[in-house]
Order: C-alpha cells, then structure tokens, then sequence
C-alpha cells in the first residue's frame, strides 16, 4: 500500500516535471519559460522526493531536508535569474500585459 | 522547413546513439580485478568504509596533493589577470556603478537562512567523507558555493583575503608535514596509516584520512573563495 502511494507520487511528480519541460519549449519569452520551470520542477521535486520517502522510511528525514532545501533555494534563485534578466533589459514577449517590477518602481520613484 | 527537417534528423541520431547505447549495456555482474582488490584493501588496510576517499587520500593522495597545487595555480594566475583588468576599470568607473547594484530583500534574506544550512552541510560532507559519499574536495567546492551566495547577497561584502590565503597555506603545509609524517612513521609519504585506525564505521577512525580530508576541505574551500572573490568586478 505504502509502495503505491510512494509510486503515484513519484509518477505525479513525474507529470509535473514533464509540464516544466513543456512550458520551457512552449513559452513565448524568457520570464514565462523562467516561471514555468521554477513552479513546475519545485512541486514535482518536491512530489519525487517525497515519493522516495515511502519505499524508504527511514531515509525520512533527510528527504524532508533535500524538500525544504528545494523550497528554499529554486523559488530565490530564479527570482534572482528573472531580475538579472530584467536588469539587462531581455525582451518580452509582445502580449505581456502587466509590468509589475517597473510600476512599482514608477510608484516608489513618484512618492519620493 | 529544412530547418526542422535538420531538427528531426538530429533527434533521431541522437535517438540511435542511445539506443544503442541502451541496447548494448551489460550489467556488470562482478568488478574488474583491480577495483576488487581496491575493495577488498581499503577496508582492510585503512579502515575506511568509503572506498574512493581511501583511495583518494591514501594510495592516490600524491595525486591529489597535485590536483591541489592545480588549484592553487589557477587561483594565483586568476588573480594575475583579472588584478590588471581590474585596475583599468577602476579609473574609468570608479565605484559609483557599483553601489546602485543591491540584491533584492527576498535574496539577501534567503542567503541569511541559507548560508549556515550550506555552511553545515559542507562540514558534513568533509568529516564524514571517510564513511559516506563525499570528502575534502566536494566539501570544499559546497564551502565556495555559499560564499557565492554571500557575494550574490551583498556584491559590496569584502573577504579578507589575507586571512583565506594564510588558512589555505596552512592547511597545504600540515597536508604535507601529514604526509611526512607517514614517511617517518607508516611506510611512506601520505600513509594514512599514522593514527590508530580505530573501530570500522565510526567517526573517528581510518586513521589520519579524515584528517586529510578536512585539511583538504579547507584548503579548496578557501582556494574556490579566493578564486571567486576575484571574479567581482
């Protein structure tokens, strides 16, 4: 029993993770392909890894720690990614709709 | 059209190269005789339960002295050429670009929480590297990746590097005098075999390797530093 629900998190990770691929060929500019990857493989690792800790329950706690390393680190370093991205202006895809980094910015600059 | 035509023909090119790569993969049933021998001595005559750090820092540590004489000559010809690249750009833009450059709140943050978990588990990889995966040069490469993170945080941050060279010279020099002393001592240069092997399995054990390894550990992590810090422009 427990080797099935490890086995269907693993194949639902597996899913997630083909969906990253997906959206990284398919995506039209470099943010979105950026965000499709990061969202896409941190559920499926996290879906992987946590499937591994059902064939191995005494492996938990580390897993849990590779987890919450994976948390931590993906979402930071692609947002870091993005930003240096926009930094050296990489263009948009042309039906980007909202700029929320460079309104924000307009904002603060105006109030100050 | 040619174009993806050309794809096509790449992909399935690939397609047969792997599988024939997949077709014509035999599981190895037994190790050839000299990775045998290796596994059957390095629990033996060292006491280490991972067989590659023995090998590493015992039988092949000569070599590996040498990888990191390797390592310190890159970092000192680094230095050499970007020192005077350096120079250059400091008349032309002096630092006021650099000071517009700050990373965002959610890096600097992250790096506040990550870098001692990263910290730790490079610790963790050099001391055990004589029981499980890992050891001195893996260790050491995790150390600089942290101090990356350090860097990507704040690019303003100043290392001291007379403090990482003189560590880094301190842990090469006790990695040879431990080597000496396995001349003096065991039955030569870079015997491990100087300290107590210990009991098999536990942490301290295997006699000087993972000694080695932490000297080791420093060293690189200290080198890859240095090596990165000269990479700020």
């Amino acid at each position: 029993m427990a080797e099935l629900i490890g086995t269907l998190l693993i194949l639902a990770g597996a899913v997630f993770h083909l969906s990253a691929g997906l959206g990284l060929l398919r995506m039209p500019d470099a943010y979105s392909r950026m965000q499709a990857g990061t969202k896409a493989s941190t559920l499926g690792n996290t879906l992987v890894v946590g499937g591994i800790a059902f064939f191995h329950p005494d492996w938990t706690l580390k897993l849990l720690l590779v987890i919450y390393f994976v948390l931590m680190t993906n979402p930071i370093s692609s947002h870091a990614l993005a930003r240096a991205a926009y930094r050296i202006r990489v263009p948009m895809t042309s039906r980007t709709a909202v700029d929320a980094l460079r309104d924000s910015r307009e904002k603060s600059r105006g109030g100050a | 059209m040619i174009r993806r035509a050309a794809i096509v023909l790449a992909v399935a090119q690939f397609g047969l190269v792997f599988a024939g790569l997949l077709v014509g993969h035999v599981e190895r049933q037994s190790l050839p005789p000299l990775g045998k021998r290796y596994v059957e001595l390095v629990p033996r005559e060292l006491g280490a339960a991972n067989v590659i750090t023995g090998i590493l820092l015992s039988y092949r540590a000569f070599d590996t002295l040498g990888e990191v004489a390797v390592l310190f000559m890159v970092a000192a010809s680094v230095g050499l050429v970007l020192a005077r690249r350096e120079r250059r750009k400091e008349n032309l833009l002096g630092d006021a670009r650099l000071a517009t450059r700050q990373a965002s709140e959610i890096v600097r943050t992250g790096a506040q929480i990550l870098v001692p978990l990263i910290a730790i588990f490079a610790v963790y990889i050099i001391t055990n590297g004589h029981l499980s995966a890992g050891g001195g040069f893996q260790g050491g490469a995790v150390a600089a990746s942290s101090v990356i993170l350090l860097l990507l945080a704040d690019p303003r941050q100043r290392f001291d590097q007379q403090l990482l060279s003189g560590m880094e010279s301190t842990a090469g020099i006790l990695f040879v005098l431990v080597g000496v002393a396995g001349l003096i001592f065991a039955n030569g240069f870079l015997d491990s075999r100087v300290l107590p092997l210990g009991q098999f399995g536990t942490f301290f054990s295997a006699g000087a390797i993972p000694l080695l390894s932490v000297l080791l550990g420093v060293k690189v992590g200290c080198e890859l530093s240095v090596i990165l810090d000269r990479f700020r422009t």
